[in-house]
């Protein structure tokens, strides 16, 4: 089964969540956590683990044979991301950062064998394992590289091949089509929340990207002793439910500064309860599916 | 003059200095720039309540599949992005994955997909107290808002040429994917800010890799400071690197209630030690003006 934690906005506590949450199945379940914030992922620092398993991400590039290129200008006029030119009557050529690796120019090309296969490296993926019921798959962009989609596609595709009961997906901050691919087919998306007006904005940016991928949100509110600001309306005008309320706690705060989830450091604490309520909840979508 | 205030990590305060920064310096005719089209809140910080122009940019392509279709499956084959599914046996386009690179359509057997012109987002000025606003919002699950992005830092250059603004300041989307490039796009000079845990440090190093890359100045504020003191990993990162600290933030309640009450921190609580340390920033963005 399928879950994912998100929010929109950065630094709700999306990786704090997902973390905790992953260790509390893992005592039931067995688990893969997914670090598909591919541009940052920290879940192996929050959960004090290194990366290992490296393997590469790659990206199609068009690798020309100009002795077969007849200069016909098909490759240029469709490539969507205008990545190919030439000056007046030479050959087509490629300006590699625009490049989207989508191979439209090969598959145009009407003279076989002129656009041949080359790569450029976008990305890795790691696979960690961290105890018999707990395994760890990241994605992390390559330095410099603008196109996060394909890293976290890659980090998708390797952690669904490992059998689990549970794939628990950590996304990006935002709304793009980078963390569409993380949540979709999720069974269950929490969206990770705070209480201002800039957590409140930014939720109802992802409840509108989970409309489109007609999922509802379990939304669960970080800090939220913060203010007196009510998500109620929000979350109601989009179908969703708030599930949890986790209050500011020196908890938190200390087993985040040192790099050892709540859920580990104070298994008595409140905010690990509120944890174990969530995985309690999950435990009933499991039994039912 | 052209600066980006980026940290990587989402939730470090970027948003913050930057409004501070921008109500302090507000007779130096600065463009404010909210670079993050996937959650955009700088308008929030700046109490927003009406905009000046507002535009769709339409700058993404999408496919989709016609009854022509004879659901040879082909089109799946090639797309890189994993948006072609089958529902009800018919072959569809997952829209909020879809960039529309047209890779469907080349191979396509009997002309069954059709490629058309998509929503973007929408890019929106403002008038604001302190100056003008560009901000943009990304349609939810489509790709690429670095094009958003590079569109808004188009328009405060235009201001610039007229003469309507003097400095622009950018404040960039968490990550290091195309939004952030195409913030540092053009860029004099960077305040990155970090706070004190092994998170915010790793981020700090992969956005700070970025600067380089790009040959911008950066400089580091530290915020929420002293809620870590065992931690000294950035200040040791900030001397390795020669990366000059320009701010110490100390975290106090006050900067998630200037929030809540819609005002930039320096105005909320002028007299707090987390407004103080700002001004002491603002002085040295002042001698760069």
């Amino acid at each position: 089964m399928k879950i994912t934690v998100t929010g929109g906005k950065g630094g709700t506590g999306k990786s704090t969540v997902a973390t905790n949450l992953a260790l509390t199945l893992a005592k039931k379940y067995l688990v893969v956590l997914v670090d598909a914030d591919v541009e940052c992922p920290n879940d192996h620092i929050l959960l004090s683990t290194k990366l290992e398993n490296e393997e590469i991400v790659k990206l199609f590039k068009p690798k020309f044979d100009y002795s077969k290129c007849t200069k016909c200008g098909v490759c240029i006029e469709e490539c969507a991301e205008n990545a190919l030119l030439k000056f007046k009557e030479g050959y087509p050529f490629l300006m590699p950062t625009l490049c989207s690796g989508c191979r439209t120019c090969q598959l145009v090309c009407p003279e076989e064998g002129t656009i041949l296969d080359d790569y450029r490296i976008v990305g890795y993926t790691y696979h960690t394992k961290l105890s018999e019921n707990l395994e760890l798959v990241t994605g992390k962009l390559e330095n410099g590289e603008e196109r996060s989609y394909p890293t976290v596609l890659a980090a998708r595709r390797r952690a669904l091949g490992i059998k689990a009961d549970i794939h628990l997906f950590d996304t990006m901050p935002g709304t793009g089509n980078h963390v569409a691919a993380a949540i979709e087919d999720s069974k269950v998306v929490i969206a990770v929340t705070e209480p201002t007006p800039l957590g409140l904005h930014d939720l109802e940016m992802i409840l509108k990207l989970l409309n489109k991928l007609n999922l509802k949100a379990w939304v669960v509110v970080n800090r939220s002793d913060l203010s007196d600001i009510s998500h109620d309306s929000m979350v109601e005008k989009y179908g969703g439910e708030i599930i949890a309320e986790i209050p500011m706690s020196d908890e938190i705060l200390k087993s985040y500064v040192e790099g050892v989830p709540v859920v580990v450091k104070y298994p008595e604490s409140k905010p690990s309860k509120i944890f174990e309520n969530i995985a309690k909840r999950i435990e009933e979508v499991i039994s039912w599916t | 003059m052209d600066i980006v205030v980026a940290s990587g990590k989402g939730g470090v305060g970027k948003s913050t200095l930057t409004g501070s920064l921008i109500s302090l310096l507000r007779d130096y005719e600065i463009v404010a720039v909210d670079a993050d089209a996937e959650a955009p809140n700088l308008h929030i910080v700046f109490n927003v309540k009406e905009w000046m122009e507002e535009r769709e940019l339409i700058s993404a392509k999408t496919a989709r599949i016609t009854d022509a279709c004879i659901e040879c499956g082909m089109c799946d084959n090639v797309c890189i992005y994993e948006a072609i599914h089958i529902v009800n046996r018919r072959h569809r386009i997952k829209q909020y994955l879809c960039e529309g690179c047209g890779a469907c359509k080349a191979v396509c057997p009997v002309d069954a997909i059709e490629i058309s012109d998509a929503i973007s987002g929408w890019i929106r000025t403002a008038h604001t107290p302190y100056g003008l606003l560009v901000s943009a919002e990304l349609d939810v699950g489509k790709p690429n808002s670095g094009k958003l992005v590079t569109e808004e830092k188009n328009i405060a250059k235009q201001w610039i040429r007229e003469g309507k603004a003097k400095h622009i300041i950018v404040d960039a989307a968490a990550g290091i994917g195309c939004q952030v490039i195409a913030s540092f796009s053009g860029a004099n000079k960077a305040i990155l800010i970090a706070e004190p845990t092994p998170s915010s440090l790793s981020d700090l190093i992969r956005v700070h890799w970025l600067t380089e890359h790009f040959r911008i100045e950066p400089y580091l504020v530290i915020n929420k400071y002293g809620i870590n003191p065992g931690f000294d990993g950035i200040e040791k990162f900030a001397e390795e690197k020669g990366l000059e600290i320009i701010g110490r933030i100390p975290y106090e309640s006050a900067v998630p209630k200037s929030l809540t009450a819609m005002k930039p921190l320096v105005e909320f609580a002028p007299d707090s030690s987390a407004s103080m340390e700002i001004k002491k920033i603002a002085e040295v963005v002042e001698e760069w003006l």
